[in-house]
């Protein structure tokens, strides 16, 4: 007898009509930031509408749309006139927008289930910071200040879970890449090493030389077999061990750039040889494939939870450090070598030619083997739970002569995060303390929060954010003059 | 004899069953030992080979104020002595879509295993993590978990009236003290169903108190359907409602795995 259901609790709406049961649920969030800093790019509130609908039908398949409408504070200029995400641009450039979190239809099987459609991958035992967790892009447009699933990107892709007594396998193909995504240059959020200098210090007669900057959005290659991307995840427990080795064969998700470089001379005066100079760059995201090879493990020991990840990176690309790069292209010789050229061009256009450019074309990224692991330890007592990690990336390779952001002199990049997370009042009331230290940069975040649960439904959240470093081009230390605190209100449904 | 608790058999019976089940030994009343009656309470409270249901938990602060989350629950027997459950919480919104995973086995600690869909993995849970509240509330993981009912040593103190209903009262020391130090049950003399249990901790001191009400007999099973855990030191309160409960419904194995973590309910 069929038998329709449709009732609204507090929580969700839910439908249920024969073998098909239909649920809404969502959220309201708005979100409002005072900076510490006066000389950063200002943010405005921020407000959100989340919407989730979920369905299944029988015990053969589901589905599932995530919707989100943002009017993100931190747009300082929207050009773009379209309302929803692209997932084929780096800088969306729009507000409010819409964008599609997860989108996709399951299959369930006896021993395997197949998801189509724009989804997220959650590979790894860490948190925040995951090695093997490769595949899904993410939203840079607030720093790494929000969760980490709300920064992924949801992107289109076949899934294949496999279940057996000998091992669980998961295969992922991605039929066309999802770039990440950057806030504009100007954004409070945008990445400092991605930033062009003012200038550029240079050897010989030139000295500094002023710089002007464009960003260009990202050239997708073109849909097909070659450009898509593949993973393989195998699963199994062994004893007390959660096991799993990966494998992956696509772009890798982080931003890395090109850079094209133009120089400009141009003649004031030439009996006094005085002349100006301008360096225009122009960045463009690169796109390159890896190779990752993973292995993660999660097990007790004794009052611990301890997991653990290790992936070693074939072709993982790095940028370098831009003004290290320029001061190599615009050496002593190659300067005389412009120059050169500029005057011998000045010449045979009889004095016509007062004005040339130059491209120059540096190699701002290089490709190079890397090993990324780590390991955290939780343990709880009572309404107490602490976590800490060490995660460390190791390039052996390493060409001090071509420094590469985020990475030292001896090939490390080694950071320490805490976590101290208290219940109070049955649950209702969360203190966080949320803390990061990066070993050879030495730059930290503190993110300390107090999270409270006015009713089942309605939570307030305040916090402050406070970032820093001994060098503004470390992860954290690129934020320095982005301290904020921050309260946020959360309605769900 | 060994006997093991089965866990989660159903949010009522299973707390009553994890109380009897810790509870067995020789005790002597007139016609029973304090083993028979435990033993028979257990088999009365154990006969499902595995159960669903559906569960409606408020937690009552000290200020009498409430929370309500909503459960489905599922378990099975495996093996000998072993089982396996798994809980999803359907509300509110901020715990929707966690589910919480517990394997039994005879002679071996529980593992156990916490989804969390704000990172969409899983987690592992220690188990000396847990004597820790689940969830908020006044039960802990260890309640949720399976027990050797030959760890105790029992003995049966009187009979007496609770709430007009004559019962026996019969207490349990475990062998080896790791998160309560005494347990005191009183078994209803006329359907072996306990009514209320008092637990003590580590050091002897009074903790909280379990009533068991409103009994319904559901495909042959009697089985308390109203849950109260009551923390006498920091005067908090979890109700349990269960409703939809099925037994023996054939449940597969393969739904108490991670694959259904992720799934849901």
């Amino acid at each position: 007898m069929a038998l329709a259901v449709f009732c609204a609790t507090a929580h969700s709406y839910e439908y249920e009509k024969n073998d098909v049961k239909v649920s809404l649920s969502g959220y309201l969030d708005a979100r409002a930031v005072a900076a510490f800093g006066r000389d950063t790019p200002r943010e405005y509130p921020t407000t959100e509408l989340g919407l989730d609908a979920k369905a299944t039908i029988s015990s053969w398949g589901g589905a599932r749309l995530y919707l989100q409408l943002i009017d993100d504070g931190t747009v300082t200029d929207p050009g773009n006139g379209l309302l929803v995400n692209q997932l084929t641009k780096v800088y969306q450039d729009k507000n409010p927008y819409l964008d599609v979190d997860e989108a996709y239809l399951d299959f369930f099987f006896e021993k395997a289930d197949v998801r189509i459609g724009i989804q997220k991958f959650s590979w790894g035992r860490l948190d925040e910071i995951n090695p093997t967790d490769v595949i899904n892009p993410e939203d840079y447009s607030q720093g790494s200040m929000n969760e980490e699933l709300e920064r992924k990107i949801g992107i289109p892709a076949v899934r294949v879970s496999s279940y057996s007594a000998l091992v669980n396998v998961e295969l992922a193909w991605i039929p066309r890449y999802v770039p990440y995504r950057l806030p504009k240059p100007e954004e409070r959020w945008y990445p400092g090493p991605l930033k062009a200098p003012e200038s550029v210090e240079t050897d010989g007669t030139v000295g500094s030389i002023p710089v002007t900057s464009t960003h260009k959005d990202i050239s997708l290659p073109d849909a097909g077999i070659e450009s898509s991307e593949a993973a393989v995840r195998l699963s199994k427990l062994v004893g007390d061990w959660d096991l799993s080795v990966s494998y992956y064969r696509g772009y890798d998700v982080m931003p890395i750039t090109d850079v094209f470089s133009d120089l400009t001379i141009e003649i004031v005066d030439l009996l006094a040889l005085d002349y100006t100079l301008e360096l225009d760059l122009t960045y463009k995201p690169a796109l390159h494939k890896m190779n990752v090879w993973g292995f993660d493990f999660m097990t007790t020991l004794g009052s611990f939870t301890v997991r653990g990840e290790v992936a070693y990176f074939d072709e993982k690309r790095y940028n370098r450090r831009m003004q290290s790069v320029l001061g190599q292209e615009l050496s002593r010789s190659k300067q005389e070598e412009i120059f050169n050229e500029f005057y011998q061009n000045y010449l045979d256009s009889g004095g016509a030619l007062t004005r040339q450019t130059f491209r120059i074309s540096p190699q701002i990224n290089i490709p190079m083997k890397a090993m990324k692991y780590g390991i955290g330890v939780d343990y709880i007592y009572g309404d107490t739970s602490v976590s800490m990690q060490a995660i460390q990336e190791f390039v052996p390779d390493y060409d001090n002569s071509m420094p590469v952001y985020f990475i030292n002199e001896n090939g490390y990049n080694t950071l320490i995060t805490a976590m101290l997370r208290q219940m109070f009042l049955q649950n209702t009331l969360e203190l966080t303390l949320n803390g990061a230290y990066g070993i050879e940069f030495r730059d930290y975040m503190f993110r300390p929060s107090l999270k409270y649960s006015f009713t089942n439904t309605l939570q307030g959240t305040v916090g402050i954010v406070v970032l820093g470093g001994k060098y503004d081009n470390s992860m954290f230390g690129q934020y320095d003059r982005n301290d904020e605190a921050y309260v946020r209100l959360r309605w769900s449904f | 004899m060994k006997c093991r608790g089965t866990g989660l058999l159903s949010a009522g019976a299973f707390l009553a069953a994890l109380i009897v089940l810790m509870m067995s030994g020789p005790a002597q009343s007139a016609g029973m030992s304090a083993y028979d009656i435990m033993k028979k309470s257990n088999d009365l409270l154990d006969q499902a080979k595995d159960s669903q249901t559906t569960m409606l938990m408020t937690l009552v602060n000290d200020k009498g104020q409430k929370r309500e989350r909503s459960l489905s629950a599922f378990m099975k027997k495996i093996g000998k002595g072993g089982s396996k459950s798994i809980l999803f919480f359907n509300s509110p919104a901020d715990v929707k879509g966690t589910s919480f995973l517990v394997w039994t086995e005879e002679g071996k600690d529980d593992r156990q295993w916490l989804y969390l869909p704000a990172l969409q993995r899983v987690r592992q849970i220690s188990p000396s993590g847990r004597g820790e509240s689940f969830m908020g509330t006044e039960f802990t993981f260890y309640d949720m978990g399976g027990h050797d009912i030959d760890d105790f040593t029992y003995t049966l103190l009187k009979e007496e009236a609770v709430d007009g209903e004559m019962c026996y009262v019969i207490q349990a020391i475990p062998k080896t003290v790791e998160f309560y130090g005494k347990l005191t049950v009183w078994i209803r003399k006329a359907n072996f169903i306990p009514i209320k249990a008092d637990f003590f901790d580590a050091k002897g001191v009074y903790e909280k108190q379990g009533k068991f009400t409103r009994v319904k007999n559901i495909q042959g099973i009697n089985t308390p359907t109203h849950i109260e855990m009551h923390n006498v030191k920091n005067k908090r309160t979890t109700i349990i409602e269960l409703s939809e409960v099925v037994y023996d419904k054939g449940l597969k194995d393969d739904i108490f795995t991670e694959r259904y973590m992720k799934r849901g309910n």
